[in-house]
């Protein structure tokens, strides 16, 4: 699959793709957090993985990020980030409302951790879930990975994915926000299919 | 403070003393730094993958990419700005592994190991020493060469810095 070239209707579909995708992935937050949650419309665009770093904004910007493989017919990188601060007030929303009676100051460090990772691990999820009913077949998804660290250098590996075949990436993603809070709190949703897999997407959806 | 150069990703620079050189936010990635503090001339490279094969005719275009076409360019680099090959000196850092997945295929998760390798061997098998360096982990990092003092400073969030 040549990654420079795509047709207004792959990234369309592409678009599509990230819509049903986030759209249950917003209804899992929502459900977990039983707060309204307001999703973008999601973007499907080709980057230059030399741009990438600074694709999102500062490279330096502290970040939290929840990494997961889908691993099947159709492979792909999936990836929830938030700044650091909204991160940490998602988890405060969801200790507050799963766990009432806990004290935020007490909750350790670590349980915060992987409160977090299990928000992402559901929202990436529910995105692939929703991927699997649209291709399918059957795809598992890897344990999470979490990594709280500066933007560009978790960007940097997504741009090492795609510079082993190319100079491209295709990125798909949404923003989701939790309604009803004074506080932002918002993150993204990143989904990028490994370049080997787009063709078997594509073929797919009709739209090779 | 003198300019520094921003090294982006399979970028080269090559800079004069006391002009400074900096990457920022290197997770799997190498920044290597060559200098010749008698000519006083230092390059850096962001070596983004371990090697060139099977990326054909395209390597030649951008060599700061992989490691194997980027050491032997910025030692030409360097060395046409007026360094003496015979007098360089290696400083590198970078080479983390942002995610672990516990399970999963993920060799490429592990490309930031592969990359501070590749590189490592170069430098030894080129016969220019490394004086120091600082790759591996699970942390990005920033980093800043000065030509005045000739040190790498390593920035990790939440960790502060090291000169190395």
């Amino acid at each position: 699959m040549d990654m420079e070239s795509f047709s207004n209707m792959q990234l369309d579909a592409m678009r599509e793709v990230g819509n049903i995708g986030a759209g249950n992935a917003a209804t899992a937050l929502s459900v977990m957090l039983s707060r309204a949650v307001d999703m973008d419309v999601p973007k499907a665009e080709l980057v230059s993985i030399y741009e990438l770093a600074e694709y999102y904004g500062d490279p330096l910007a502290p970040v939290s990020a929840v990494f997961v493989r889908s691993e099947g017919e159709f492979t792909c990188s999936l990836i929830f980030f938030q700044d650091e601060e909204d991160a940490q007030s998602l988890v405060d929303l969801l200790i507050s409302h799963q766990m009432s009676g806990m004290v935020l100051e007490d909750i350790p460090p670590e349980m915060r951790d992987s409160a977090l990772t299990e928000v992402g691990n559901i929202i990436l999820s529910s995105f692939l879930n929703a991927i699997n009913v649209l291709m399918g077949g059957t795809h598992s998804i890897s344990v999470p990975g979490v990594a709280h660290d500066m933007m560009g250098s978790i960007l940097q590996v997504i741009a090492s994915i795609f510079g082993q075949t190319g100079e491209y990436a295709l990125i798909v993603d949404t923003t989701l926000k939790v309604g009803d809070i004074e506080k932002n709190v918002s993150g993204k949703v990143v989904m990028l299919p490994d370049p080997g897999s787009l063709e078997i997407l594509f073929r797919k959806l009709q739209v090779l | 403070m003198e300019k520094a150069h921003h090294v982006g990703m399979a970028e080269l620079v090559v800079v004069s003393s006391p002009e400074m050189l900096m990457t920022l936010g290197l997770g799997s990635c190498i920044g290597l730094v060559l200098y010749d503090q008698t000519a006083k001339i230092a390059g850096m490279v962001h070596i983004m993958l371990p090697d060139s094969r099977g990326a054909g005719a395209k390597a030649a275009e951008k060599p700061g990419k992989f490691a194997d076409t980027a050491v032997p360019a910025l030692i030409n680099a360097v060395c046409s700005k007026g360094a003496l090959r015979s007098r360089l000196k290696a400083k590198l850092a970078g080479g983390s592994q942002m995610f672990a997945l516990p399970g999963a295929e993920t060799d490429f998760l592990a490309v930031g190991s592969r990359n501070a390798k590749e590189t490592i061997d170069l430098l030894k098998k080129m016969g220019i020493p490394l004086v120091n360096s600082d790759v591996g982990g699970n942390k990005g990092r920033t980093v800043e060469f000065s030509t005045v003092t000739w040190m790498l400073t390593v920035k990790v969030l939440g960790k502060g810095k090291t000169e190395i």
